[in-house]
């Protein structure tokens, strides 16, 4: 579990109502009930929080939690 | 009857004497004011509410419903489930075609307004929610209750400020009328205890300034009453023909006999002092009831507690209806909830009339020698009604009466 995962995941719990039990690495935004809307939201909130820029075709329903955990990853500032 | 007659099958109530029938009742009728000072209100010249106790969306609304809705799409979706539970219909099966959504409200989501305009001021526009626009503009909470529940017939918001929820309720029982929908879910709902918003209202003067002791700040038709107290909350009520409900074998409460609709025309804030406006409205009512003006013995009040208000209402209640009604104004106990309070009046006045229970008008101690009409005061008053009223007027000069009726 990489860092990024981490803390997309905690991020997903404690901002986006997602059930700790429901996040898998290969589950879909769509299958957490999250639509368009919420992810240009969660993409303000990465920006915010980590300062990762995760435009919506970076992040679109069908994305996984994994693929998105990734493009954070990659992108993370070298001082986080 | 008339042909004109809907009868009230559900109800949903939350406001700040509970969440619920049960309790909104019990409060009212206990006449314990509601208002206290409001932390979210803290360091503003005018820092007292009356809110929605312990109300919790995720736990009524599940998952995303705070981050979804603002507030006031939050209440009128519980309140919506309560009225269509109490009617006992099952969204699941009905013909959503055929129901129709119309929900007052005045100010839309004032909070969510207010804080993203912060966000944006403070962290610039990139920071602005994509969920402002479909959680603020005021017609999200009737699109809400139709996504919530399969309601797919017409659906709509009505906004005539204060009356808003009266004007909904008489827009729906039209619709009904119109034979385009059998069943409709209507009333009115509002959030606006904001820090924006609630001063906004205190600059006018519309407010009560004794935020020294809350309790005390709503006093309808009361001598030192010195305005009204910001309040929020919900009310839904299902209206369906009479035959429809009874051949499902539904409890009425009471009937919608009649909806009388007028303008001031006369100033954007104040009354019109002579009253005409009023007077039309509450006789367009009684013709569409077919009632007399002795026939009302119960009138609900809009009594927002105002010096102007007040006083114009007395005096039209006086003139134009011979019987004595004993009136009442429930916002010395709930506040002015704005475009929920017509319709959480018109509830209540259901519940008035089944009941046979006349809640009474808190913190009334000295009635105001210039108002010369009977008031419920400090108990409640056992009194059969068969024939009610209840007012609504909003700033616009918009004046909305609903004539009630034992079932």
């Amino acid at each position: 579990m990489t860092n990024a995962y981490k803390q997309l995941a905690d991020i997903l719990v404690t901002r986006f109502e997602v059930e700790p039990e429901e996040l898998r690495p290969d589950v879909t935004f769509e299958e957490l009930e999250l639509d368009s809307l919420f992810l240009v939201e969660l993409g303000l909130v990465l920006e915010q929080d980590l300062g990762v820029k995760i435009t919506e075709e970076d992040a679109t329903p069908r994305s996984t939690v994994r693929s998105v955990a990734d493009l954070i990853e990659a992108r993370l500032p070298a001082s986080a | 009857m008339t042909d004109l007659e809907v009868a009230v099958t559900g109800i949903g109530l939350v406001t700040p004497a509970g969440i619920g029938i049960e309790p909104t009742w019990q409060g009212v009728c206990a006449g314990v004011p509601t208002a206290a000072t409001d932390p979210e209100l803290a360091g503003l010249p005018v820092d007292i509410s009356c809110r929605v106790p312990s109300f919790d969306p995720r736990a009524l609304l599940g998952r995303r419903a705070t981050m979804s809705y603002d507030r006031f799409t939050q209440l009128a979706l519980v309140a919506s489930g309560e009225a269509i539970a109490d009617a006992g219909l099952d969204p699941s099966t009905w013909d959503g075609a055929r129901v129709a959504v119309v929900v007052g409200n005045g100010v839309g989501g004032a909070a969510t307004w207010e804080t993203q305009y912060r966000r944006m001021l403070d962290g610039g526009p990139r920071t602005v929610s994509p969920l402002l626009i479909p959680m603020l503009i005021p017609n999200m909470v009737a699109g809400n209750v139709a996504i919530r529940f399969g309601a797919t017939g017409p659906n709509l918001v009505t906004a005539t400020a204060c009356a808003s929820g009266a004007t909904a309720i008489g827009t729906a029982r039209d619709l009904l009328r119109r034979n385009v929908c059998d069943i409709v879910l209507t009333g009115g709902v509002e959030a606006g205890v904001a820090p924006l918003m609630v001063t906004g209202f205190a600059q006018m003067g519309a407010l009560s300034n004794r935020t020294d002791s809350p309790a005390r700040a709503s006093r309808p038709f009361d001598v030192d009453r010195d305005g009204f107290v910001m309040s929020e909350g919900s009310a839904m009520l299902v209206l369906e023909r009479p035959g429809d409900a009874r051949a499902r074998g539904a409890r009425i409460r009471a009937h919608l006999a009649g909806y009388g609709a007028s303008a001031d025309a006369h100033h954007m804030t104040a009354p019109d002092p002579s009253g005409n406006g009023v007077e039309r409205a509450i006789r367009h009512a009684l013709a569409e009831a077919g009632l007399g003006p002795d026939d009302i013995t119960h009138v609900n009040a809009h009594g927002t507690s105002t010096p102007l208000n007040d006083r114009a209402e007395a005096n039209v209640i006086a003139r134009c209806l011979g019987g004595a009604p004993a009136v009442t104004s429930v916002k010395g106990v709930l506040g002015h909830s704005l475009g929920a309070a017509g319709a959480i009046e018109a509830a209540l006045t259901v519940l008035t009339i089944e009941h046979g229970l006349i809640p009474p008008t808190a913190n009334l101690e000295r009635q105001d020698p210039e108002i010369a009409i009977d008031v419920v005061t400090a108990k409640a008053r056992p009194q059969r009604v068969d024939a009610a009223l209840s007012n609504s007027f909003g700033f616009g000069g918009h004046n909305t009466v609903l004539a009630f009726t034992a079932a």
